[in-house]
């Protein structure tokens, strides 16, 4: 059976921050190593279905992150936003109808389903219906369609309205398997996690070092950091020296986390850099945004010393590697001749050659003046704080 | 023993914390902090953006406030302030309210409320860590200086 796949990224209003986080699309960001969208043609290509083209209304200045998520030979990619966005994607059901196809699947990303697509085609055959929705256990749809090729006018119908409604009810087909409607960052973490502990079919991309923490290609840890299960550390990731990975905590690829920062049940997305010394807890952090999920708030960050973007083309990454270690040594010797000595002289000790029995027996402290208060401390304590107003 | 209260400054943040506004921000605050004890309030709900320079004056506040014996303390954060306060542990160095008249208030009421949870474990025979003094006979009665 040649079945055909039209994967809709987008089709809702530009202005709707649903689905996108800090403008990027979620479909095309990571979860544990491979972006969702591709995740999802693998899923398709597993069933059997033999050609999908791909219809994205995304921004041109994410085609980085396009080109990366859909690095697939077998797809075809169109660009189109607006009303296009929607004619593309009737004209493609058009075409893979002319050319003989005996089903197409059309599904908007959006949701991210588990569906077992022999089951539902079998459903669809079944049923003898033109247009099948896939339906979660509450009714609401998942954006997953099965077409048949003959009815045009109900697929023409379907895209006209953003697969909100058809020509004629369609038949339900209740999904039981995984779904996520991957509408907001905490969505996203929530995918990733679910991954991590085996709650969906999303794995991890990388080897188990050991139980619970995975590790991609190329990712480096410092043998002072520390990474508490269950971890994932994308591939070319690094961890300085200090860190602490903890509480499920996911770095996608080429993503840094300097040193003493500790990062706690968060997802850090692709080329990011986390700054030294700070807290990332609860929170998803990319694009130089950060969105707390415990307060729903997404704030941007500018000062690069907190959260960096690290350049997303090699050839970028290439040539600040090599600028850092050509300053490197010149920066350390600099240093050394200029710089002044940071250790602090260690205090005269007092020598212990005296029995401790007069020490052992002196008042802590020196008993005040009889009858005067005094208004100063004794020189032995360290003041912290003075409360009341006299 | 009767106190005299000392004035509680409540100064507004701006918008934006970086490290112009911040400069700008500290030559403000400077005269308030370089009193005897200062008891200082940042209300910072309408900060939309601080970055490290902001943090940096935050704390150089602090330790001006602390070094001459008084305190600083942060009301009303906005979201986004209290985000990076969190994301830099720069919070858990302040004591922070809900919002300026909670922290304005504690100035002058922490001591006598503590000692008011005290009074009940000492009747039991439990050691009160210092030695209860007499209430202020002005307890509420901080002067409010609002220095936005």
């Amino acid at each position: 059976m040649d079945i055909r796949a039209i994967l809709l990224i987008g089709g809702i209003a530009s202005t709707d921050a649903a689905e996108r986080i800090a403008g990027v699309p979620i479909a095309y960001l990571d979860a544990l190593g491979v972006p969702v969208v591709q995740r999802l043609m693998r899923r398709l290509r597993h069933f059997g279905v033999s050609k999908t083209t791909l219809i994205s209304d995304a921004r041109p200045e994410i085609a980085a992150f396009k080109r990366c998520a859909a690095a697939d030979h077998h797809v075809r990619c169109l660009e189109a936003a607006g009303e296009e966005f929607w004619d593309s994607a009737e004209e493609t059901f058009q075409y893979y109808a002319a050319e003989g196809a005996d089903m197409v699947v059309a599904l908007r990303v959006g949701p991210y389903v588990e569906i077992d697509y022999e089951e539902m085609v079998q459903h669809h055959l079944d049923k003898r219906c033109t247009v099948s929705m896939a339906v979660d256990s509450q009714g609401g749809s998942l954006d997953f369609f099965v077409l048949d090729p003959s009815g045009r006018f109900d697929a023409k119908e379907l895209f006209q309205n953003r697969l909100q409604r058809g020509r004629k009810e369609c038949e339900a087909f209740v999904v039981t398997g995984y779904a996520n409607r991957l509408q907001t960052a905490a969505d996203l973490r929530r995918l990733a996690l679910d991954g991590l502990l085996s709650k969906n079919a999303v794995r991890p991309e990388g080897r188990e070092i050991k139980p619970g923490v995975f590790l991609g290609r190329g990712a480096r840890i410092h043998r002072n950091a520390r990474v508490v299960a269950p971890a994932f550390i994308g591939a070319r990731s690094k961890v300085h020296a200090e860190a602490l990975i903890t509480r499920g905590s996911i770095l996608e690829h080429h993503s840094e986390v300097d040193c003493g920062t500790v990062v706690e049940n968060s997802t850090v997305l692709p080329f990011t850099r986390l700054g030294a010394g700070l807290d990332v807890m609860h929170s998803l952090v990319g694009f130089r945004h950060i969105t707390q999920l415990v307060r729903n708030v997404e704030v941007e960050i500018t000062d690069a010393k907190l959260i960096d973007m690290v350049p997303v083309s090699p050839i970028s990454r290439l040539a600040g590697s090599t600028a850092a270690l050509f300053t490197f040594l010149p920066k350390q010797i600099y240093r050394g001749f200029s710089a002044a000595s940071q250790r602090e002289k260690p205090a005269e000790s007092p020598e212990c050659t005296e029995p401790g029995g007069s020490a052992l027996t002196a008042p802590v402290l020196e008993a005040p003046a009889s009858g005067v208060e005094s208004s100063e401390f004794p020189s032995n304590l360290a003041v912290m704080r003075r409360y009341g107003d006299h | 023993m009767e106190t005299i209260s000392r004035p509680v400054v409540v100064k507004r943040m701006p918008e934006r914390m970086n490290l112009k506004q911040a400069r700008k921000f500290w030559k403000e605050v400077q005269p308030f902090l370089n009193s005897d004890r200062p008891q200082v309030v940042f209300d910072m709900s309408q900060v939309r953006h601080i970055d490290a320079a902001g943090i940096d004056i935050l704390l150089q506040c602090m330790r001006e406030a602390v070094k001459r014996d008084g305190d600083l303390k942060l009301a009303a954060l906005s979201p986004q302030s209290a985000v990076v306060l969190e994301l830099t542990r720069a919070g858990r160095l302040f004591e922070i309210y809900d919002n300026s008249t909670a922290a304005v208030k504690s100035f002058s009421s922490f001591l006598p409320n503590a000692l008011r949870q005290l009074e009940p474990q000492a009747a039991q025979g439990v050691m009160p860590m210092f030695a209860p003094q007499p209430l202020s006979s002005n307890e509420d009665g901080a002067g409010v200086n609002l220095a936005a």
